[in-house]
């Protein structure tokens, strides 16, 4: 896919480091980038809410497929439910046929599916980002009621959740863990389900 | 940057301040930019509000006062002239700006925390929401693990898949 002008830009949420986004380099010989985002700025800008999620943008910055669960393969699909298959077969389809590939959304679509933040949510990643501040700056308990704030305001962010209790102990802190938490979904799938065009032969 | 940061905590712990009566020490955090500033305490000031000298506006968010609006580059925010009272207050020699109420005029989000005299001041509305309407990507500029800056639009004429992962 190198020679078709595609690059990967893999962006690590994560206050503390960087993992290495590593199996998309499977999906093909592809350029890649790597990039550390401490502060959480993509999941606040594309209004994401979990990780891993993916978007993909057109040669002029225009958004094709916005934010989807973006798993490179299905390796762990028993925990994750989400089957990637078709997902990967639609992005080397948009690779080769760009605009005219089936899976690039028509206008209609992106309007469904961008919807302006609603003002709760937009709070909350403000609360977040103080939380954020106190933390990255020494004083992790003072960002600990922010964290708080930021995930009653936004009940529906993992990013905000995860990246909370990874920080300090979640069980004595926040008095709940991402394993607990998951139990309560209580059969509800943890990502929103794929919803791509049928496939093509 | 860490270690400024924690200074300025630190600072903030001794801040009652020693100076004139009427203020004390802030901290505004703008575009995730630490600044600290001069917050005016008249009795007539909400404490959810923040009242900064002009010179601390353009110090903490590079934005000023023009007759135009308040102003930074080519961005305009023009104040509604029947509420100007709410913007700016002049006080001898220093005119005090409302931060807070100017965040609510551009639908910016505010985060306080009062003990520690902090405020967060997220993306405003048109930052945060352009791309709903007109679908392009917003830009944005991070680091990789060396130190080196890319933004989205070096990538211009390419496609883009945009993944992010976390450790946690």
């Amino acid at each position: 896919m190198k020679n078709q002008n595609f690059e990967i830009i893999s962006v690590a949420e994560d206050t503390g480091g960087v993992k290495d986004a590593g199996k998309w380099i499977e999906a093909g010989k592809v350029e890649y980038t790597t990039l550390i985002d401490k502060e959480h700025l993509i999941t606040k800008l594309y209004n994401m809410v979990n990780v891993p999620t993916a978007v993909w943008i057109n040669e002029k910055g225009r958004i094709v497929r916005p934010n989807e669960v973006g798993y490179s393969s299905n390796a762990g699909i028993n925990i994750t439910k989400v089957d990637t298959t078709n997902y990967i077969n639609g992005l080397y389809d948009w690779v080769k046929l760009g605009e005219k590939s089936i899976y690039a959304m028509s206008e209609t679509e992106l309007r469904e599916r961008l919807t302006p933040q609603n003002p709760e949510w937009a709070m909350a990643a403000a609360e977040f980002s103080l939380a954020q501040y106190f933390h990255l700056g020494g004083n992790p308990q003072a960002a600990i009621p922010h964290y708080k704030e930021a995930q009653r305001l936004n009940p529906e962010n993992w990013n905000f959740k995860r990246q909370a209790w990874m920080l300090t102990s979640a069980d004595k802190e926040y008095g709940t863990s991402f394993t607990k938490e998951v139990q309560k979904l209580n059969g509800k799938p943890y990502y929103v389900p794929l919803k791509l065009p049928e496939v093509k032969k | 940057m860490k270690h400024r940061m924690y200074a300025l905590l630190i600072g903030l712990s001794l801040s009652i301040s020693s100076q004139a009566a009427e203020t004390k020490r802030a901290v505004v955090v703008y575009d995730d930019k630490a600044t600290e500033v001069k917050a005016s305490l008249a009795p007539s000031n909400k404490p959810e509000d923040l009242w900064i000298s002009l010179a601390d506006l353009k110090a903490s968010t590079g934005f000023e006062n023009k007759p135009q609006g308040v102003c930074r580059a080519e961005l305009c925010f023009p104040l509604p002239k029947k509420r100007r009272a709410e913007f700016l207050k002049p006080e001898g020699k220093t005119s005090w700006f409302n931060l807070t109420e100017f965040a609510r005029l551009v639908k910016q989000p505010v985060a306080r925390d009062a003990e520690l005299s902090t405020w967060y001041f997220g993306l405003r509305s048109e930052v945060q929401n352009t791309f709903t309407a007109n679908f392009m990507a917003p830009e944005f500029t991070l680091p990789d693990k060396d130190g080196k800056m890319h933004s989205l639009k070096d990538f211009r004429g390419k496609k883009v898949l945009i993944v992010t992962w976390a450790s946690w």
